[in-house]
C-alpha cells in the first residue's frame, strides 16, 4: 500500500488526537523511512539512528496536539528527530562507530558490481561524516530529503541565509573529502 | 577548504542548468549527485513502528507513579544550616537509627514489585537498563559501579508484570542480559531479556 495516498496529514492528526491512537501508524509507515534514512546519515549509526528516532515518534505522539499546522507535519516530525539526533551526537564521543555497523566486509561471492558499490557507499558516508554536524544536517535536509530551504528552515529552526551558507560549505567540503578518498 | 564556483552552486540549487557548466565543474557536480543519490538509496535503520506504538498504547504515568518515580531516582541536595542546628540534626538521625522500624522494606503498591539488576561490563562509562516499563528511553534507570570492578547494578520498583529488557551501554551498545531466565524475539532479528516482576508478599 502506498502510504503517500489515504487520509491527509491534518485527517490523521484529527483521528489521532479524538482517541483513535492507532491511527498514528499510518503517519508512521508515511514519513518512517525518510526520518530513518536521515538520522542514519546524521549519526552514522543505524542503532543510534533507530532509537533518535523511536525517541522522536513517541514524542511527536506525546505531543501531537502542540503540532499547530497537521498539514507541515512533516517539517515538525524532522524537527523533533533532528532534535534528538542533536541529543544523541551530544551524548557520545565522536568517531564512535559500533562494529555492528562498520562497513560489511567483502564477501568473496559478492559480484564485482556490488563490491564496487558498497565501496563508494563507505565513501561517502565517511566523507559526510567529516562534515560539522550543523552542515551535515543541512546536507541531507536539503539533497536527500529534497527540502526546501523554507522547510528546512521550519524543520531546523534556522534562517535561510545561514541555511543556504550551511549548505554551500557542506557542498565544498564533501567534494573536497570525496576528492581526497578517491 | 576551497570555495567552488558559484555556478556549480547555482546548478546544483536548480537555478541554472547542468550543461551550461564547464566540464571540470560538471564532473564535480556528477560527483556530488552520485553521492546523494547512494545516500539516499542505502538501506538504513529497520522499522521501529513496532516499538514506537508499544509505547504510545501504554497508559501515561499517573501523577503518583511519577512521584514514585522522582523519588527513586538519586538527586543532589545541599543543606546550609548553623552548627548547633546540625548536631540536632545528626542527633535526630541517629534516634531514628537505634529505634526500631515498625515496617521493613520499602512502601510498594500492590501493583509494584522491586527488580535488581546486575551486569559486568569492564570499562563502561555508563549502563542503563531501558524496556517496556519505561518506554525504553536509555537515560531512564542508570546502573551504578561504586566500587569500580565493572559490575554495574541497579535495583527498581516497576509494575508487576513481564517486562522486556536490555542494557545500554555507554549511550550506544544495547546489550541483552545474559543472566536473564527468559529471553524473547524482538521481531527484527534481535532478542530481549524478559523479566518477571512479582509483588512482594505482605
Amino acid at each position: 500500500m502506498d502510504v503517500s495516498e489515504g487520509p491527509s496529514d491534518a485527517e490523521v492528526v484529527a483521528r489521532v488526537l479524538s482517541g483513535e491512537g492507532e491511527a498514528f501508524g499510518l503517519l508512521i509507515r508515511r514519513y518512517e523511512p525518510g526520518l530513518l534514512r536521515y538520522a542514519t546519515r546524521m549519526l552514522g549509526s543505524r542503532d543510534a539512528a533507530a532509537d533518535a528516532v523511536a525517541e522522536g515518534l513517541v514524542r511527536a505522539y506525546r505531543h501531537l496536539a502542540s503540532c499547530r499546522d497537521p498539514t507541515r507535519l512533516r517539517t515538525w516530525l524532522y524537527r523533533i528527530v533532528a532534535n534528538r539526533c542533536k541529543s544523541h551526537l551530544g551524548r557520545r564521543p565522536t568517531a564512535d562507530v559500533s562494529l555492528e555497523d562498520a562497513p560489511p566486509v567483502a564477501d568473496p561471492r559478492d559480484n564485482e558490481a556490488m563490491l564496487e558499490q558498497a565501496e563508494e557507499m563507505a565513501l561517502v558516508e565517511r566523507a559526510l561524516m567529516t562534515l560539522s554536524p550543523e552542515k551535515r544536517e543541512a546536507f541531507l535536509l536539503k539533497h536527500v530529503e529534497g527540502m526546501s530551504y523554507e522547510e528546512m528552515a521550519a524543520a531546523t529552526g534556522e534562517r535561510i541565509p545561514t541555511l543556504k551558507m550551511r549548505v554551500h560549505r557542506a557542498r565544498e567540503a564533501l567534494l573536497e573529502a570525496l576528492k581526497e578518498y578517491q | 577548504m576551497r570555495p567552488i564556483d558559484p555556478r556549480l552552486h547555482q546548478a546544483l540549487d536548480g537555478d541554472i542548468p547542468p550543461e551550461t557548466l564547464a566540464p571540470a565543474l560538471r564532473r564535480d557536480a556528477e560527483s556530488l549527485e552520485a553521492a546523494v543519490a547512494l545516500l539516499a538509496a542505502a538501506p538504513v535503520a529497520e522499522s521501529v513502528e513496532r516499538r514506537v506504538m508499544a509505547a504510545v498504547r501504554r497508559p501515561a504515568r499517573s501523577a503518583g507513579r511519577r512521584l514514585l518515580r522522582w523519588a527513586i531516582r538519586p538527586h543532589s541536595v545541599v543543606l546550609s544550616m548553623r552548627p548547633v542546628w546540625s548536631l540536632a540534626l545528626v542527633a535526630g538521625i541517629l534516634l531514628l537509627a537505634v529505634l526500631p522500624s515498625p515496617e521493613d522494606g520499602p512502601q510498594l503498591g500492590a501493583e509494584e514489585g522491586i527488580a535488581q539488576f546486575v551486569g559486568r561490563f569492564p570499562g563502561a562509562r555508563s549502563v542503563h537498563v531501558v524496556g517496556s516499563f519505561n518506554d525504553w528511553k536509555p537515560v531512564s534507570i542508570p546502573l551504578e559501579d561504586r566500587d569500580h570492578d565493572g559490575v554495574w547494578q541497579a535495583v527498581a520498583v516497576l509494575p508487576t508484570g513481564t517486562h522486556e529488557y536490555m542494557f545500554v551501554v555507554d549511550g550506544e551498545r544495547w546489550v541483552v542480559d545474559p543472566l536473564a531466565g527468559r529471553f524473547v524475539e524482538d521481531g527484527f532479528g534481535r532478542v530481549n531479556s524478559v523479566l518477571i516482576v512479582r509483588p512482594l508478599p505482605r
